[in-house]
């Protein structure tokens, strides 16, 4: 195993160096760096010829400026990176600092989001296969992969983010607007949810009345700019989510699972109002993580002590309610802080740059700014490599159902849930591992322009502004990050691969 | 009803038959319109009774038994009733068919290498039908299932439960299927062909453990099966399927000794009979004549095959000949190498050591131009009739690729000899327009046939050309590939793991057994008078189709391995 | 229990064993065969999604060569992409659908359906200018990437060792670039060297067969373990022949549905590469490039921004579709006709 990876890691090094190489060639020699300066006016033109020529070393060959940055690459591994400098001179290694995390938080968080719902929703589509679901879902995924990122950025900023600060100022629905979302939401509710005629019929009405209801009297509280949840909200909710996971799980009658939920459920709602203080005064990203942690581990500890032959269950149902119950306390206090937000920031989503400038706001303000900046690249690049993951996720659930090993699972008597989740599923992922790290250059790709669309100062900037210019140094350091992360995420895979497959793992 | 089941197949009836069918009938709607599987069957099987259903591909004899565990697929249309433990599960709500599987009904499958899952331990895949079924919890269904597979006879199961299934063999695999389907103590076991993906001697184990755990634990089981000598060794009564129909049902000593029907008549007259085993006596062979016309000269031959840089040597220090007009029948078990012979001669494998010459010209030292000479004096005919001819070329183009390859004659005089070789092999002239995938498994293993005698070859190598096929139409293959033989004269290199077909074809006989040759001779030394041990236990495994011959041989067989 | 003694078997009475009823059946068919080809032509027009897209492509397609035409041969619409003019009611679209007894203006096309750009150039003419070129980069890049996608995928799993570890790892060369990387640097190479649109479409193909290449490699590796493949080695073939008559033809399905969604792919990243500026370069006209100059005349004049748009996705959109219907027809076991859920899915056999 350990072979394999070490193996694996030589192969990628070898690979990053032939293509930093081949990158290398084909960037000074795509177009003549001097050009804007050839055609200038400039009184001093010859100085500043003179000047860049210096400063890209135009005057020696290619393999010796080759050498030159291959060397200073080096140094990265004495922790001294040197990446060269742009044509003006300045150093690339502080043009990058700023440029990556950016880029890769925007690319990460779409590529995680990208693969839990791409492969929820191609479950789905395969269990469901030929529904009115599947043949939705294929259109919409049909349509995604089509759609020009940059155009698609275009119509986002101009309606999910102008028009809802426009909306926003003065919230508001005309009761036609009402009915249309209510019938949207009651037509998706019955498609999603499925069944008999009757079923999918009372399933619309109930969806359909519930929303009619709701959002009159949300906006009625003014809820869309002063929402909240408070203690006991969150508390009522964190019940619910303990009751439902049981009885969807193994009943409520299994008094082993349904204790240590109700526990959990009852812990979180007396957390949330003891460590209101931690909350709003103490509140930074060390905690937010810690708390997550506990959030799993408690319950987990709960469910494993008190439920019996049902431990494996009970644990999972509580910690599904401690998560769930955690993540609702900290989505009262982002409601707590947002009128705050939207006097510091009266139009909160925003359509350029990654973060606001000169930003000044507590822990809760910063973070509903992050998000707010993020939104929508994050949306786009989801929509974007979700459609390829549900793809894959429902051909490869569909081959894996072929499988002899499927037939014998549904000879044991096991339930559809076990026969997908145990049997097909853990198959269906072994393929999308080694697809999923595939992909992930690709969407860098796209990472490139929605940056350019959305206007981040981030990796696509220095890339195109590097090429544009016939300047190998700033696109050399895009290429270093965004290969080593490709790699990095190949790796990844192949140990995923081999936790998943024990024919390779024994 | 004049079925000929009888009070003394000994074992009283308790009420309600553990399974029944009455009046099954199942359609299918397909691509091309519809298809009438089962038509209107009736069947019973008690506990503590083995009912061997019987037929040829597409007697229906599978979709019968899916029917009866609630796993037919959407496009299928059932009436009638299938009953397991008095309960009908026609039109029964799924989740309560669901809830019968494994505690009523269970199933053992075909093919032990992919019936488990790959990712999962045996730990987890036995445990969960018991914690499903609250039969046992954690530690409790654990030690259950360690018990189940030291009582199929897993050695080491404490410490096996552990492991995965592509760390087992296939004889061991099928094992633990058979040990989850009796985990939670059915009334009644499906037997879906369980020992044809195995090798002979492992056959005879599965068989016995079959056997042994219907007495031990009064279960029904309704064996399906193509294989006469299975029926014979295991079966109490034997219903006939063909398409769709049952056609006669009686014990195992009527319907195999004094069928009445002609299609079970016809059935057993195609299956190839391996009698007169003599396990016991020395018996010596008369010589080879060592100046026959040689065709095939193997001396000292070792093959290897590289495995991820690895060596593996397959074949070790092998000799034998094949002289004009002879057969010669390589046999052994998956593994043995037998099947790494045929591609050596074939020129798909190079000769670690050793000499193997074609006429006198050995292909180890062959230049390529002369390799490609020496080739068109072989012809060739694979096991898998549905991947031996390209999907692509039409059946013409099939059969005359070899001449388009040694560049002999023009598109006319091609399609001349095509239709010559069709008549040869009795398919009507004008399939050389029709594809493959128009035409059954056995017709195009005569395509293959055809194809391989295109250019009127000195050698033909057969490399198991009938296992993939049913027994009639086996039956019809062998007849074919004798008949030809007599008019072409080739030699002929064939090999099989199936001993009664060698016996039927071959002149001379080769036994394989990982990678040597242990036995060797003519064919009524090797396969009659086995004087090597391992032929011996190879003879004795082979189940013939006669209930009371295969009992004498089982017990022959119990001896030789030192058994009680 | 029931017993059929008189039972008959198709074609005639006494055939009784499985043998002889094969062969029955198969002088009794008639004698309509159909090749694969046939059948997947057939399962194809079956597939609606599949055949709208295609009749919607082909009338783009149509509609864009014969209006403002092509190497020299002028069209119907008279206008040029290349002519200014002095805009019109502020370049707002002539084009109308909406009929008169709807309360709408009446069918009509107008001076100018598409409206104008800033500088009265008529964006109709722009438009289909940058939808010839769309289509030519999409044949071309189809073309190029799958020829040597096929070839060098097919080559590395015939031959395997050595062959295939180079070739793989040029591949893997490429996939560590990303594709929008390695195309935007070729892109403005071509651009310098003064490259036409079919420079740009050939560079663009050098760098996407990757994807292609390892799926037919995929296929190869499993179709050469096939018997046809060793009774081809064993006659005598030689490696061109078992390659080109036995192996490429036997993964047309991969090898057609991949070329298809090549094109696709290949529309929109010249479509972004123009949108970047390292594509087609102005004066000439692109559908990316249209968009890229127009995408803040949105809130004022949003039809400069929506009709390029709409056509890259309508493109993109019906050749996505008609590489769906072909993998359909292809691979009949997932053909809409069976109707089997996945959970619904037992192998009957016997």
């Amino acid at each position: 195993m350990l072979k394999f990876i070490i193996r694996r890691v030589g192969a990628a090094i070898g690979i990053l160096f032939g293509a930093s190489l081949l990158l290398y060639v084909l960037v000074i020699n795509s177009g003549d760096p001097l050009e804007d300066l050839r055609e200038s006016n400039a009184e001093n033109r010859e100085y500043l010829i003179q000047q860049r020529i210096e400063f890209m070393n135009l005057d020696v060959p290619w393999y010796q400026r080759y050498w030159d940055w291959l060397a200073g690459v080096g140094k990265c591994f004495a922790l001294q990176c040197d990446l060269g400098t742009n044509r003006s001179g300045v150093s690339v290694d502080s043009l990058l600092a700023l440029a990556a995390s950016s880029t890769l938080r925007l690319v990460l968080l779409a590529t995680v989001l990208a693969l839990i719902i791409g492969i929820a929703i191609g479950i789905l589509t395969a269990i469901r296969q030929y529904s009115g679901l599947d043949y939705g879902v294929t259109f919409a995924t049909f349509l995604f992969f089509s759609l020009p990122v940059f155009w698609a950025a275009v119509l986002l900023k101009e309606y999910m983010a102008i028009g809802y600060n426009d909306w926003l100022r003065d919230p508001d629905f005309t009761l036609g607007q009402i009915l249309v979302i209510a019938a949207i939401a009651g037509f998706l509710m019955q498609v999603f949810l499925a069944g008999s005629l009757r079923r999918r019929i009372l399933t619309f009405a109930v969806t359909a009345v519930f929303i009619g209801a709701a959002l009159p009297t949300l906006l009625a509280l003014g809820y869309f700019r002063e929402p909240r949840l408070g203690y006991v909200g969150v508390a009522l909710l964190t019940f619910a989510v303990a009751l439902s996971a049981t009885a969807m799980s193994v009943g409520l009658k299994t008094r082993k699972v349904l204790y240590p939920a109700l526990i959990t459920a009852a812990l979180v709602s007396v957390l949330q109002i003891v460590l209101v203080n931690v909350f709003v005064y103490y509140m930074n990203w060390w905690i937010m993580a810690a708390g997550l942690a506990l959030a799993f581990v408690i319950p987990w500890f709960i469910g494993h002590s008190m439920g019996g032959r049902y431990k494996g269950t009970a644990a999972g149902v509580s910690m599904t309610t401690g998560v769930v119950g955690a993540g609702l306390t900290v989505l009262d206090h982002f409601f707590r802080s947002w009128p705050g937000f939207l006097d510091l920031k009266p139009r909160p989503i925003s359509t350029i740059g990654s973060q606001t400038p000169n930003f000044a706001g507590g822990f809760w303000e910063t973070a509903l700014d992050y998000g707010t900046q993020l939104i929508l690249p994050t949306i786009l690049l989801t929509v974007i490599s979700l459609a390829s993951y549900s793809r894959y996720t429902r051909a490869s659930m569909l081959e894996v159902s072929r499988q002899d090993y499927i037939r014998t699972a549904r000879s044991k008597g096991l339930p559809e849930r076990t026969v997908i989740f145990r049997h097909a599923f853990r198959n269906a992922l072994i393929p999308i591992a080694t697809i999923a790290a595939f992909d992930f250059a690709a969407l860098i790709g796209g990472a490139v322009i929605t940056e350019t669309v959305f206007g981040w100062k981030g990796m696509g900037e220095l890339f195109i502004t590097g090429l544009d210019q016939v300047d190998p140094a700033p696109v050399m350091a895009f290429f270093l990050v965004t290969g080593t992360a490709a790699i990095l995420f190949n790796l990844l895979a192949d140990i995923f691969y081999a936790i998943l497959d024990p024919r390779i793992r024994v | 009803m004049n079925s000929k089941s009888s009070p003394d197949t000994g074992h009283e009836r308790r009420g309600e038959p553990a399974l029944g069918f009455t009046d099954l009938d199942v359609r299918f709607a397909t691509e091309f319109g519809g298809v009438h599987a089962v038509k209107g069957l009736s069947l019973e099987v008690a506990r503590g009774e083995v009912v061997a259903l019987v037929g040829e591909s597409g007697s229906g004899k599978s979709v019968t038994s899916t029917a009866a565990m609630g796993l037919l697929p959407e496009n299928a249309t059932v009436a009638g009733e299938a009953r397991v433990g008095g309960i009908d599960v026609v039109g029964l709500d799924p989740e309560k068919v669901r809830r019968m599987r494994a505690t009523k009904i269970a199933m053992i499958f075909q093919e032990p290498m992919t019936a488990l899952n790959p990712v999962l331990s045996i730990e987890r895949q036995m445990t969960e039908a018991l914690e499903l079924h609250d039969l046992a919890y954690g530690q409790d269904a654990t030690a259950r299932a360690v018990e189940l597979l030291r009582l199929v006879g897993i050695p080491d199961p404490e410490r096996r439960i552990k492991q995965y299934p592509h760390q087992f063999s296939g004889g061991q695999r099928q094992r633990i299927v058979i040990a989850m389907a009796i985990s939670c103590e059915p009334e009644v076991i499906i037997a879906d062909e369980p020992t044809t993906a195995l090798d002979v001697t492992v056959q005879a184990d599965i068989l016995d453990l079959l056997r042994r755990l219907k007495d031990d634990l009064d279960v029904g089981i309704l064996l399906i099966t193509h294989n006469m000598g299975v029926v014979a060794d295991l079966a109490d009564r034997v219903a006939v399927m063909f398409r769709g129909r049952l056609v006669e049902t009686g014990t195992v000593d009527d319907v195999l000794n004094r069928p009445e029907h002609p299609y079970t008549r016809k059935l057993l007259e195609s299956v190839p009979k391996l009698s007169h085993v003599d396990l016991h006596e020395a018996y010596s062979d008369a010589p080879e004549d060592p100046f026959r016309d040689l065709v095939l000269e193997a001396n000292n031959l070792v093959l290897e095959y590289e495995m991820r840089g690895k060596r593996f040597r397959a074949v070790e220090d092998v000799s034998f000949s094949v002289g004009r007009q002879e057969i010669l029948g390589v046999v052994g078990e998956s593994g043995s190498g037998k099947s790494t012979i045929a591609k050596a001669v074939l020129g798909l494998l190079p000769i670690a050591s050793g000499t193997l010459a074609v006429r006198g010209r050995d292909l180890a030292k062959l230049r390529p131009r002369e390799a490609k000479e020496v080739r068109r004096k072989i012809g060739v005919v694979f096991q898998d009739p549905a991947a031996s001819l390209n999907p692509r070329f039409p059946i013409g183009d099939c059969i005359i690729e070899p001449m388009v390859i040694h560049k002999e004659g023009d598109r006319k005089s091609r399609m001349e000899r095509a239709q010559e070789l069709l008549d040869a092999v009795r398919l009507p002239r004008d399939v050389v327009n029709r594809y493959p995938h128009e035409l059954s498994g056995g017709q195009r293993q005569r395509v293959s046939i055809a194809r391989a005698l295109t250019l009127q070859p000195e050698l033909l190598i057969a490399d198991e050309p009938t296992s993939a096929l049913d027994v009639s139409v086996q039956a019809a293959v062998l007849e074919m590939i004798k008949e030809l033989q007599a008019q072409y004269e080739f030699a002929c290199l064939f090999v099989s793991h199936d001993l009664a077909v060698v016996d039927m074809l071959a002149d001379h006989v080769v036994v394989m057994k990982d990678g040597h040759a242990v036995e060797r001779g003519s064919t009524n030394y090797v396969l009659h008078h086995p004087q090597n041990d391992y032929t011996r236990r190879l003879l004795a495994a082979a189940p013939v189709p006669e209930p009371g011959e295969q009992r004498e041989r089982r017990e022959a067989r119990r001896e030789l391995l030192g058994q009680p | 229990m029931s017993i059929d003694k008189n039972m008959n078997t198709p074609g005639s009475g006494d055939v009784y064993s499985l043998a002889e009823a094969e062969d029955a059946a198969l002088l009794a068919k008639d004698t309509q065969s159909l090749s694969q080809g046939q059948l997947v032509r057939r399962r194809f027009v079956a597939h609606k999604g599949a055949m709208i897209s295609l009749g919607v492509l082909v009338f783009i397609t149509l509609f864009a060569y014969t209006s403002v035409g092509f190497a020299g041969v002028p069209g119907w619409w008279g206008k040029s992409y290349l002519d200014a003019a002095t805009t019109v009611d502020g370049g707002r679209p002539t084009l109308s659908l909406i009929p008169q007894w709807l309360g709408g203006s009446g069918i009509a096309w107008g001076d100018h359906p598409f409206g104008q750009e800033n500088t009265g150039k008529d964006y109709f003419a722009l438009v289909m200018r940058g939808t010839q070129k769309s289509i030519i980069i999409g044949v071309v890049v189809g073309i190029v990437a799958t020829a040597i996608g096929a070839i060098i995928g097919a080559v590395a799993g015939y031959f395997r060792g050595w062959v295939d570890s180079i070739l793989m790892r040029l591949t893997d060369l490429f996939i560590v670039i990303p594709l929008l990387v390695l195309a935007a640097v070729l892109g403005q190479m071509a651009g310098n060297l003064g490259g036409s649109i079919i420079t740009l479409a050939v560079v663009l193909g050098l760098v996407t067969w990757t994807g292609l290449a390892r799926l037919v490699r995929g296929e190869v590796l499993s179709l050469r373990e096939r018997e046809f493949v060793s009774a081809a080695q064993a006659m005598g073939a030689g490696s061109g022949r078992i390659i080109f008559k036995h192996l490429l033809p036997n993964t047309i399905g991969v090898i057609v549905v991949n070329a298809t969604f090549a094109i696709a792919s290949a529309i929109l990243l010249e479509s972004s590469l123009s949108f970047l500026g390292f594509g087609v370069q102005p004066p000439e006209s692109s559908l990316g490039l249209l968009i890229s100059q127009y995408q803040n005349a949105f809130t004022n004049r949003p039809w400069l921004f929506w009709w390029p748009g709409m056509i890259i996705l309508a493109i993109a959109l019906s050749v996505n579709f008609i590489g769906d219907g072909l993998r359909d027809a292809f691979d009949p076991r997932q053909s809409r006709k069976h109707k089997r859920g996945l959970f619904g899915l037992t192998k009957a056999k016997g």
